[in-house]
């Protein structure tokens, strides 16, 4: 029982942090959001920070760190409001690097690692809402060759990425699928979300793919609760930038003659703030240490953890605006862009409410960390 | 960073699991499990079992005769009671009172009072709180005046837990007027058979008197048994209220409370709606993310790298958290939490409890006694005010 980081990872940390810091400032931020949402310069620079192949094994040229490196990074590109999908690639390199085909990972890994390929996690359905085992698209073969058709929504630099990852169903069991973007029969429609980064509806009609496994729905629990893990660390830090930011408004912002910090109303509300920052950054180590665990045990603390991050999340987001009255809701001050941020992080596999159904549905007479 | 404790960790809360389970008295962990009343005899008897093996000042280092355990063998053992089903440690005096004698306290006030202390022999008494002096602590009005080789004591000290048991009380008296409230306090130990002590229980809203009124009517005290210097008392009593930090949070408690809630809800037959079992899966969250933050800490003290000034937060959780599942564990019983039966909270009662389950009795008290966590030790609102200064800085 240890919470304390190593050297290396308060290393990583410094790095992070000194780039979003520096090279990550609102200015940049919103001039990426306004050319709608990504930059490829960006993404550069943080494989270049070895961020890329963070997850992608030394032997397939990346770093083969684990998931306590992957909450550093996510915690740090949160405090920045990152928009460059970091949470995807780690996604798609852990689901690849487990579960595909040598070929597929030596053709793939490499350059995920190095930034020059991003792959994405494409599994959003219209009428699947937060069940990950509803699926519509479909996969056939013939002749040795597989295809995908279907529609997927709300895909992750969706019209920029390099390839899919695709859930279809294989005679009716789900199975995964690589998919490129340039692949025959993938047309790709882009916008911006609420949070100011890039997604795309993509649809698949008899487009060629790449099996990676016929165990689907296992590997695709898998990305997602790599993704719960992702969305708790990176809240950590969206929340943390929060509190922080407004600590120092409450400090200097001036009504009835004194600064707003001296009212007891705004204190504890900040107070409650500081509770449920708390409370989700231990859930967050939670999550992170818990990822690696039997799928039973693991799936059981992502639900609890997302539940407590969702609550957080909401809490602290709203409460931020809140505390700083109508510059909070203004699209030129911060604080707003985080708000929206913590408000699209909490929706991203599952929302609260079905991770608070999962918690129910899986709970046990007894109940603890270690239980 | 790892979640596991060692295999030293694990060895040790084995050895404390075999001992508790062949020490704790069955009638004793059945009336905590069943949250029936526990008399003076059964917290006594425990505290006295613990105090023969070494364990009742479990946390008191090696040199003062305690077991010198680190912060997570504490927390270990804390876990291993409160599961077995262990009445809490009256605090008072192993966890309270003890640390400020050994910190502040001369040698012989520590050979005088702490065997009696660590053998569960003497019963301690808290006297801090006045009719006046409740979260403002430092405003207390007791006065302590010195004559001679001692002190004469008047005033008036409430809300004393278990006070008509004490046989000793430790005091926060006022010996000065002069300057800040906070530097005229002086900590006094007093022989509560002293002439002129008067103990008055308060009944509280659930029927039981667990707090008290201590009047002291001139009452004498030798001088030597003034802790420290004569108006440093302040200090001493912040000293106290910092010694226990993850205590406070109670999750071992909440845990083993979380099995019993749902033992109720599967017996009232609410288990099945989801409306209310997914209050019982909120509750389920709060009490894994509190034992999580108290685990960080743990982890802090362990290594002493990152010092986390997180009391307050676990402090409002854990009070948060108890009232919650007494709440909802008498909501659970709805309508059958109703009957107020005084004796059926008795272990053993034989008359019949309208509906037929006996262990609904205590549900509706325990909810109205557990008001007062977020009431006592620094209220809730206090705490956020603390909370809050550490963020604004």
């Amino acid at each position: 029982m240890d919470f304390d980081f190593s050297e290396d990872q308060e290393q990583l940390r410094d790095a992070v942090r000194k780039w979003v810091d520096k090279g990550y400032d609102f200015e940049r931020r919103r001039a990426i959001v306004n050319a709608g949402g990504f930059d490829r310069a960006v993404y550069t620079e943080l494989a270049e920070l070895g961020l890329a192949g963070l997850y992608v094994s030394e032997e397939h040229g990346g770093m083969g760190m684990g998931p306590v490196e992957a909450m550093i990074a996510m915690e740090e590109l949160g405090r920045g409001i990152v928009l460059e999908p970091l949470a995807q690639t780690l996604i798609a390199s852990a689901v690849l690097q487990t579960h595909a085909p040598a070929d597929v990972q030596s053709n793939w890994l490499p350059r995920i690692a190095g930034g020059e390929a991003i792959v994405v996690l494409a599994h959003q359905e219209r009428g699947a809402r937060h069940h990950l085992d509803r699926c519509k698209a479909e996969a056939k073969e013939a002749g040795g060759q597989w295809t995908v058709s279907g529609t997927k929504s709300i895909v992750p630099v969706g019209d920029v990425a390099d390839a899919f990852i695709v859930p279809a169903l294989a005679s009716g069991q789900m199975a995964l699928f690589l998919v490129e973007r340039g692949a025959a029969g993938v047309k790709t429609e882009g916008y911006v979300t609420q949070d100011g980064s890039r997604a795309a509806e993509v649809a698949f009609s008899n487009s060629p793919a790449q099996l990676i496994t016929k165990n689907g729905l296992t590997a695709l629990q898998e990305a997602a609760d790599i993704g719960s893990a992702c969305i708790c660390a990176e809240g950590v830090g969206v929340m943390d930038k929060t509190l922080a930011i407004t600590a120092e408004y409450m400090n200097t912002r001036k009504q009835f003659g004194v600064v707003i910090a001296s009212f007891q109303a705004l204190r504890h509300r900040l107070a409650d703030m500081k509770m449920q920052l708390e409370l989700a950054r231990s859930m967050s180590y939670y999550a992170s240490l818990k990822l690696k665990a039997p799928e039973t045990e693991r799936r059981q603390a992502m639900a609890r953890a997302r539940y407590q991050l969702g609550t957080s999340m909401r809490f602290v987001g709203q409460s931020a605006v809140q505390l700083h009255g109508g510059i909070g809701v203004t699209d030129e001050y911060i604080v707003s862009h985080y708000f929206k941020k913590l408000t699209q992080l909490e929706m991203t596999f599952g929302d609260t409410l079905h991770h608070l159904g999962e918690v129910s549905s899986r709970m046990q007479d007894t109940a603890g960390v270690f239980a | 960073m790892d979640l596991a404790f060692t295999p030293e960790e694990l060895a040790f809360r084995d050895e404390i699991r075999t001992w508790v389970h062949a020490n704790l008295p069955k009638e004793i962990s059945n009336k905590v499990h069943a949250a029936q009343r526990l008399s003076r005899e059964d917290m006594q008897r425990w505290a006295k079992i613990l105090g023969k093996k070494g364990w009742l000042g479990y946390g008191w280092p090696k040199q003062f005769g305690g077991p010198g355990w680190t912060a997570v063998q504490k927390h270990l053992f804390e876990e291993e009671c409160a599961l077995a089903g262990a009445p809490r440690i009256v605090p008072f005096g192993p966890v309270m009172v003890a640390p400020v004698i050994m910190a502040f306290g001369n040698a012989e006030q520590q050979q005088r009072f702490l065997p009696g202390i660590a053998s569960g022999e003497v019963w301690w008494s808290q006297g801090y709180s006045e009719p006046g002096s409740g979260s403002d602590l430092a405003s207390v009005k007791t006065r302590a005046e010195r004559q001679g080789d001692k002190y004469i004591v008047n005033g008036q000290k409430t809300w004393t837990t278990l006070g008509q048991y004490g046989e000793w009380i430790f005091c926060l008296v006022r010996t000065s007027t002069e300057g800040k409230p906070q530097t005229g306090i002086s900590f006094l130990l007093v022989d509560m058979k002293s002439p002129g002590v008067t103990v008055r229980p308060i009944k509280l809203l659930d029927g039981e008197c667990e707090v008290n009124e201590v009047w002291f009517d001139n009452v004498e005290v030798p001088a030597e048994n003034l802790i420290g210097e004569e108006n440093k008392g302040w200090t001493y009593a912040k000293h106290l209220l910092s010694h226990e930090r993850t205590n406070i949070a109670d999750v071992n408690r909440a845990k083993r409370e979380l099995e019993r809630l749902k033992r109720i809800a599967k017996a009232e037959g609410v288990w099945e709606d989801t409306r209310f079992r997914d209050e019982i899966a909120k509750l389920e969250v709060d009490i894994v993310a509190l034992e999580m933050l108290v685990l960080r800490v743990l982890s802090a003290e362990k290594s002493g790298k990152n010092s986390l000034d997180i009391a307050g937060l676990l402090k409002i959780k854990g009070s948060e958290i108890q009232q919650r599942y007494t709440e909802l564990m008498m909501q659970a019983a709805g309508p059958f939490a109703l009957p107020f039966i005084f004796e059926a909270m008795e272990a053993g009662w034989q008359g019949h409890f309208p509906g037929g389950v006996v262990a609904n009795a205590p549900l509706a008290s325990n909810y109205f006694n557990m008001r007062k966590t977020t009431i006592y030790g620094g209220s809730n609102e206090v705490q956020r005010n603390i909370v809050s200064q550490t963020v604004l800085g």
